[in-house]
């Protein structure tokens, strides 16, 4: 080997490679950066955070919990939340914990800008093609400008995970646990900026629901998603063109964008010989809401603080990186699987009358007063046989948890 | 063969994580490996825009 070639292979080798500049690998770069590691985080697209693929909904203590808040991130701050049923009755809850719409566009750009302020070497327009073993203690990530050396990898790599996959994870999704979803912006008089939102049914979206989350007065995103297994080519985007025919008439579709939500439980083991998943590529979403931003960003800060502190003996300590599933499972972790148990109980009584049912039970409840568990209960109080099965569910997580430790 | 109309694909990678044969890859754009499709159709019915289709010749 020359000198110059040796020179370069220095230049190309880090402690840890971050795969993605979504928020989950812009907190992991940030985190492991601010840890004193030497980072490196790629980006398949040119420019972070476009094109927006989200519906951009969260609740404020869900993304405070992991990164400092910039209330520039916020479009419209929500008030209250609406059910349409499948038969057109409105429940309305108007005591919900503090949420907004965010726009990503700003958000993902700054988190990345904050990575890079830390110290991480940013590479946009740079897809990971590969990632393989060089050494013993070192992974090749080849992209088209070259090879870099890395000795702890961090996939973000989104829904895709296929990456993962190439280094033994069985990450491909069953169609039962993603949802195909195609959204939009429109325009429209009466989108209200403090509310949001939600049509259960199959009538606007089978084994999904359909949303709108409001950009600010007479704006807002608006999309749905099928459930994999009852999805057919196409349908994703017929049901939204539909959909805004039938609610919002004479409004065009601006943004028209289509993604996949990961909606079954998160990845084990999300750790493996120095590589870390997160986020969408761990599937780390909430498996009745589809919401992941601050799963990822919460499970991407873990990882890169964890990945730092195995740095501490100087070379990267395998066995330490594992701290970062343990203290995933234990918070957010335990509650997505708990959203998994609900998501699959519903879908078991997923029939329109059951939703009509529980919809009528509340049409004369007082809104201020109504709150997400009320509503769950009532399902529950209504239909015993339910809250067995849902039990039944919670157990089976239990104990699938248990055989996972062994 | 499975056929990917560029057109209408918008580049999300729902596709790719459903193939149970890892024969789809997002770099720059979708591609398909046909040495390892098996055409089981799965990418073609999570597809939202229906940007992929089985042709036959």
């Amino acid at each position: 080997m020359n000198g110059a070639h040796m020179n370069e292979t220095k230049q190309r080798t880090f402690d840890i490679a971050v795969v993605g500049a979504g928020p989950a690998g812009s907190m992991a770069a940030l985190y492991a950066a601010t840890g004193g590691r030497n980072v490196c985080l790629f980006e398949r697209k040119q420019t972070v955070g476009i094109p927006v693929r989200c519906g951009e909904g969260i609740g404020l203590k869900g993304i405070s919990a992991s990164a400092e808040f910039d209330r520039r991130w916020v479009q419209a701050t929500i008030r209250k939340a609406c059910f349409m049923s499948p038969g057109g009755r409105t429940v309305t809850l108007e005591d919900i914990e503090e949420s907004c719409i965010l726009d990503r566009e700003i958000m993902d750009r700054d988190l990345a800008l904050r990575a890079e302020s830390a110290g991480a070497v940013l590479l946009c327009g740079t897809p990971v093609l590969s990632v393989s073993r060089s050494d013993r203690a070192l992974y090749r990530c080849t992209t088209p400008a070259g090879d870099y050396f890395a000795s702890c990898v961090i996939l973000a790599e989104g829904v895709e995970s296929r990456l993962a996959r190439s280094l033994g994870w069985d990450t491909s999704l069953a169609l039962s646990d993603i949802e195909s979803c195609a959204f939009c912006r429109i325009r429209h008089p009466s989108i209200q900026s403090d509310a949001v939102w939600f049509y259960v049914g199959s009538t606007y979206a089978p084994g999904g629901f359909a949303w709108v989350f409001p950009r600010a007065e007479g704006w807002a995103n608006v999309g749905l998603g099928l459930l994999g297994s009852l999805c057919e080519s196409g349908k994703p985007q017929q049901f939204l063109e539909r959909f805004v025919e039938r609610f919002f008439p004479g409004s065009s579709l601006t943004d028209l964008h289509c993604g996949g939500v990961p909606v079954g439980k998160w990845v084990k083991p999300l750790v493996r010989d120095g590589v870390m998943l997160v986020g969408d590529a761990a599937r780390q979403v909430n498996s009745l809401s589809g919401a992941g931003i601050a799963y990822g960003m919460y499970a991407g800060r873990l990882a890169g603080q964890t990945a730092a502190r195995a740095f501490e003996t100087g070379t990267c300590d395998y066995r330490r990186l594992a701290d970062y599933e343990k203290a995933w499972a234990k918070h957010l972790g335990k509650q997505q699987l708990r959203s998994y148990a609900l998501k699959t109980m519903l879908l078991l009584k997923n029939n329109d009358a059951f939703l009509e049912r529980i919809a009528r039970s509340f049409e004369h409840a007082d809104p201020s007063r109504l709150k997400y568990v009320a509503l769950f209960l009532r399902a529950f109080a209504r239909h015993p046989l339910l809250l067995l099965k849902a039990w039944r569910l919670f157990g089976a997580n239990r104990a699938g948890r248990r055989t996972g430790d062994t | 063969m499975l056929t990917i109309d560029k057109d209408k694909c918008d580049e999300c990678a729902t596709c790719v994580a459903v193939c149970p044969a890892d024969a789809l890859c997002l770099a720059q754009h979708l591609s398909v490996d046909t040495g390892r499709c098996t055409e089981c159709g799965t990418c073609v019915k999570v597809c939202a825009f229906g940007a992929l289709s089985h042709t036959t010749e």
